[in-house]
């Protein structure tokens, strides 16, 4: 199935995702942002679309796993 | 002069900004990559994709000597943006707790007061004249309060730093000896909070934080404390003081823009990055090849300097649909204003939130208002205001 995932080497820890999507995206300690667990699919949501889209480092993907 | 006349001597300081629009648009159409005989001589890269890729990419550029060009009147590499790979990833990291978006949270009620505070006083200031320098009344003095709060400095040192600021970063490409005069007075300023907090005396915020923070095991020597230090202010102060102003520039012309936000503040947000993608107090920044590589079809070798021009790729037609319109309703908005990659702007989530948060209290105070006379869009000199009478 798609999931959502930022890739930790790309993220820059800009907070675009938070400041955007904050139902979907949270930023560590270090200030590096991730997926809030159980949001993973929700890529189609307008919020979270717009999020990605204005991610500066490109680091938020989708991605197919194998899982159910 | 031609096109490539023009472009052959471009240059992204004082003066140049008034028409740089302009050359950014040639550069688009004619010459992407191209070669200036300012400063030494540089490439300059205008293409967002050609930008976002060289900041993914410190193996091929270095930001050493400096990431400024011309540098800032100092020797010292300034910590953590004239540093590369691999020291520079324990500097930032000391850095990146002190400006998540958690961190910059706790500051936001004083941000809030402060806007405030200053908004009532540029309303009373237009009570007792008809035109009001709002540049010297609110968007400088509010981005020093709040990182003068943050950083640690006493109260009483604030009204120093503005001058400072000018003669560093206005004056350098102008009069060198100002700038490093005031760069050497910053320093000593920077040192004697360091003696003090070595003395024992308790010093707050960031600069506390850092004295008593450790890299590879060890203490932060004098030099890298007053390297941040430096950085930080600079960084800090008048980038913000521009955004501020240069928004307030745009709204002064716009009266619709105006009406809108002042009408939908929920849409100062979206406006506030439509401002930095197009009017961004960052223009520019330099690299360093590291070996012999080619951008877009120029050869560029090993040792020649390189701007990585921001404002230019801010304004990419390929990226954005009508470029050079300021669109504060536009969400596809993913710019450069605050650099990518390993140095990207660590303040980005305190500026912003400096620059929406002083908007709408500005807008929520003071009554539409106008232009008194032509100002240029950049920089942090004044901007003189009038009120309509309207709203
Ligand atoms: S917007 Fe992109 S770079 Fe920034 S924290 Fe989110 S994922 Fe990371």
């Amino acid at each position: 199935m798609t999931k959502i995932w930022v890739d930790p080497a790309r993220c820059q820890g800009h907070a675009r995702c938070f400041m955007i999507a904050p139902e979907t995206f949270y930023i560590d300690d270090e200030g590096y942002g991730h997926v809030v667990e159980g949001r993973e699919g929700a890529y189609e949501e307008e919020n979270t679309r717009k999020a990605i889209r204005n991610c500066p480092e490109r680091a938020i993907k989708l991605v197919e796993t194998e899982d159910a | 002069m031609s096109d490539n006349e023009t472009l052959a001597e471009f240059d992204f300081h004082g003066k140049a900004l008034d028409t740089i629009f302009d050359d950014y648009a040639q550069m688009h159409e004619s010459k992407p990559v191209g070669r200036s005989s300012k400063y030494g001589g540089f490439w300059y890269i205008c293409k967002s994709e050609d930008i976002f890729d060289a900041e993914q990419d410190p193996q091929t550029w270095s930001v050493g000597p400096s990431m400024l060009l011309p540098s800032f009147g100092t020797e010292m590499p300034l910590i953590p943006i004239d540093i590369d790979p691999p020291t520079h990833a324990g500097f930032r990291k000391l850095l990146l707790p002190m400006f998540t978006p958690m961190a910059i949270n706790k500051l936001e009620p004083g941000m809030h007061s402060t806007a405030i505070e200053l908004s009532d006083q540029v309303k009373s200031a237009f009570e007792d004249s008809d035109v009001v320098d709002v540049s010297a009344l609110f968007a400088r003095p509010y981005p020093t309060i709040i990182f003068s709060r943050l950083a640690g400095y006493p109260e009483q040192d604030w009204p120093l730093f503005d001058q400072w600021i000018d003669d560093i970063i206005y004056e350098r490409t102008k009069s060198p000896e100002k700038a490093k005069a005031a760069g050497d007075d910053l320093i000593a300023y920077v040192q004697r909070l360091i003696d003090d907090g070595r003395a024992g005396k308790a010093l707050e915020g960031i600069t506390g934080e850092l004295l008593n923070a450790t890299i590879d095991g060890r203490p932060l020597t004098d030099d890298e404390l007053v390297s941040y230090g430096y950085l930080l202010f600079l960084a800090g102060l008048d980038t913000t003081a521009w955004a501020i102003r240069s928004s307030l520039w745009y709204l002064a012309r716009n009266k619709e823009a105006q009406a809108l936000l002042r009408r939908e503040p929920e849409r100062i947000v979206d406006a506030a990055e439509e401002f930095l993608r197009t009017l961004s107090p960052v223009q520019a920044m330099a690299r360093t090849a590291k070996q012999d590589t080619t951008v877009r079809g120029q050869e560029i070798k090993a040792g020649e300097r390189v701007v990585l021009v921001f404002g230019a790729g801010n304004r990419d037609p390929e990226i954005y649909d009508n470029p050079n319109d300021i669109d504060i309703t536009r969400e596809n908005n993913r710019h450069l204003a605050f650099g990518g990659g390993i140095h990207r702007c660590l303040g980005s989530n305190l500026g912003r939130k400096e620059l929406v948060i002083s908007l709408e209290h500005f807008l929520a105070t003071i009554p539409e208002f106008e232009l008194a006379e032509e100002e240029p869009w950049h920089g942090v000199g004044s901007l003189r205001l009038r009120l309509t009478g309207g709203e």
